[in-house]
């Protein structure tokens, strides 16, 4: 029989509307908001885990909500150059008790109105004690609330290690913010975190994880891995040498995703530039991360260590053009890895052809019945031994900047296609 | 020759059947517009022939029934006629050919299917319950396709032990699950008696909404390629004052 007493909630805790505020503003800057990976089961409480993601809402600025992304508390005791809530700056604060976060989360998930809770925190007293009361948190949210739904908890760097293994094993994701590309910024911009703050929790929880994958031992240990985040354009560095750190954070440390922020000045600084980043910036950076992750490249292959990205065009095209001697390639004959290096051809598009051209040869008509789109790929591709595109290098070249400022001009057509639509649906984005 | 039939799946598997050698014909089903002009046939569905033709279809593909089930529950206008020159291309190959995307046939058919997979997918984001008095939960939606039904797995398995009903307003009914079974019924309108803290559940969420929203940021065409318009009616953070 149902029992209503158990679901249904007498807001003796609900959280004011004030106090949710400002703890979201505080968390809105975070990238993250993806809920994928994590296919936990639910045992006779409230939620799931939906292995693709699920995005429940979308927010003029064009971002997706999937978590209720909200801080424990804003009231910080550092003082990060770049941080709305750096200590000393005149911001309304606010802090949240263990159970207004609980029960927000219960409501609302019941609704539907999230996946789950991406749950972070500013240095409240001491790491330590910031990090007791974000474990105490998701440990209330999953044993007393019996909430089975996807959780993202943010690691608080110089807190106990012991706090951040317990954590783990209720939690799906755990991210530590790199925050700079390099310890030479964060000395500079956020004194008091170092490198080896955030570096060492990370390489701790992944051989964590490890060990308890090879024991097969019951439960759950960061299902869903580990992520990172770093603010970018607000220091010096290069794209080359981001790059190479992501690269290494994904081949050493396992992690699952690095997220690139394009600086957002919120506060005023002498040390901070007085610009935004950008977005194009940002752009690319995600589109080389893409070419890193799910395209067989090496961060060598798309930039050298102190060079940045071409904002002309896109950093498979930029790679392909600097390797004339590998192109044009015939559709209907080149492997798998080859497909997915012409500029234009992504995941989605290389898999219609292999699958397509198993049944007939395929003409360029047929390419783009199949949708798959043609107006950068034409320039690296022969079909059936035709070739379409414009031939010599600097025409292709022009061309092709053309078209990528054709797209930049429409403001954000950059991801209005429809398979960008999908992949952020399915949460990839 | 326009071929009609009742909607249902044995009605298709008839008029497929008898439209099959027509190089001319239409599917559709009972209550289509017809065009002036155009001739047109009922077809009566025949039990015992949609099972011969539903096993043979079944024995070339073994998808081509769980397939046949979405097709018709597009809400595209020519869904039917796509279905017929998907299944007309199956039973002529005697194989799968799905996989035949440089055919028109299976490429029509193909966008067919994902755009229900996409709104299934989308609606398991975008479904917003209302809490009722008595504790179970209450959906109204719009979709382009007949997917209420095909809702009711996802949510039965996260909101364990909670009764829910998700209404399709457009065409008038709803997918019921009340803990033990699911069931579909006819609904028109449905008066719904709001639990007493709903208002403030929705007023929570909607400051919540404005708050993480980054202003200087804004990409209106970015969000409405994700969330099309259509859909932000059912969805609190979008009610007008």
């Amino acid at each position: 029989m149902f029992d209503k007493h158990k679901f249904v909630c007498y807001n003796r805790r609900m959280i004011s509307e004030d106090k949710l505020q400002i703890l979201t503003e505080s968390a809105k800057y975070d990238v993250s908001c993806s809920s994928s990976g994590s296919s936990r089961k639910n045992t006779g409480g409230m939620g799931n885990g939906y292995i693709s993601g699920c995005c429940h809402s979308f927010t003029p600025d064009g971002r997706c909500i999937s978590l209720l992304k909200i801080l424990l508390s804003n009231d910080c005791i550092f003082r990060c150059k770049y941080c709305v809530n750096r200590l000393g700056e005149d911001v309304r604060r606010a802090t949240a008790t263990p159970d207004e976060i609980c029960e927000l989360v219960m409501d609302f998930y019941k609704r539907n109105y999230i996946e789950g809770l991406f749950l972070s925190s500013a240095v409240h007293r001491s790491p330590d004690y910031t990090m007791e009361q974000l474990l105490l948190t998701v440990k209330k949210l999953r044993k007393e609330y019996g909430f089975y739904g996807y959780i993202h908890l943010k690691g608080i760097p110089y807190a106990d290690e012991a706090l951040s293994r317990e954590a783990a094993t209720y939690v799906d994701r755990m991210s530590y913010n790199i925050e700079l590309p390099s310890d030479r910024s964060l000395k500079l911009l956020a004194p008091q975190k170092s490198k080896e703050s955030v570096l060492l929790p990370m390489k701790k929880l992944a051989l964590e994880k490890s060990v308890f994958q090879a024991e097969r031992k019951k439960g759950h240990f960061l299902p869903a891995g580990q992520t990172t985040q770093m603010i970018v354009g607000a220091s010096p560095e290069a794209d080359g040498q981001i790059l190479r750190l992501s690269q290494s954070l994904y081949r050493v440390t396992g992690l699952k995703r690095v997220y690139y922020s394009s600086y957002v000045p919120v506060v005023h600084d002498s040390l901070l530039p007085e610009k935004a980043g950008g977005a194009l910036r940002e752009h690319r950076l995600y589109q080389a991360d893409w070419l890193l992750r799910f395209y067989g490249f090496s961060a060598d292959e798309i930039a050298g260590e102190g060079e940045n990205l071409p904002m002309e065009y896109d950093p498979k095209c930029a790679w392909a053009l600097r390797h004339p001697e590998l192109f044009p390639v015939e559709i209907n004959t080149a492997p798998l890895e080859t497909l997915l290096r012409v500029p234009g051809i992504g995941a989605r598009s290389a898999y219609k052809i292999t699958t397509a051209r198993k049944h007939a040869k395929l003409t360029f008509e047929v390419l783009q019945k199949m949708r798959v789109v043609t107006k950068r790929a034409r320039h690296f591709i022969t079909c059936c031994g035709k070739y379409y595109g414009a031939g010599n290098q600097d025409a292709v070249k022009l061309l092709l900047a053309g078209e990528e400022r054709r797209e930049n001009a429409e403001q954000l057509s950059l991801f209005s296609s429809r398979e960008t639509a999908l992949s952020a649906l399915t949460g990839e984005l | 020759m326009i071929y009609l039939y009742d909607g249902t799946e044995e009605g298709f598997l008839t008029a497929f059947t008898k439209a099959f050698s027509d190089e001319n014909a239409q599917l559709a089903s009972i209550g289509f517009q017809l065009p002036l002009g155009q001739e047109a046939v009922t077809i009566e569905t025949d039990t015992s022939l949609a099972e011969k033709v539903k096993a043979r279809l079944l024995s070339f593909d073994r998808r081509s029934m769980r397939e046949l089930g979405l097709f018709l529950r597009s809400g595209d206008e020519d869904s039917e006629q796509v279905a017929f020159a998907y299944f007309r291309l199956l039973a002529a190959k005697k194989r799968p050919v799905r996989e035949m995307l440089h055919d028109e046939a299976v490429r029509r058919a193909d966008d067919c299917l994902s755009r229900i997979g996409l709104e299934i997918h989308r609606m398991h984001g975008f479904i917003r319950f209302m809490e009722t008095e008595s504790g179970a939960l209450y959906a109204a939606f719009a979709p382009d396709n007949d997917i209420a039904e095909l809702l009711v797995p996802h949510f039965r398995a996260r909101l364990a032990g909670l009764p829910f009903v998700i209404h399709d307003v457009k065409r008038k009914k709803a997918a019921v699950w009340d803990c033990k079974r699911c069931f579909i019924a006819p609904l028109d309108r449905a008066e719904v008696l709001l639990s007493a803290d709903e208002t403030a559940w929705q007023n929570l969420w909607k400051r919540y909404y404005e708050s993480v929203n980054i202003p200087s940021r804004e990409r209106l065409r970015q969000m409405r390629g994700y969330l099309p318009v259509r859909y932000m009616k059912f969805m609190p953070e979008f009610y007008r004052q």
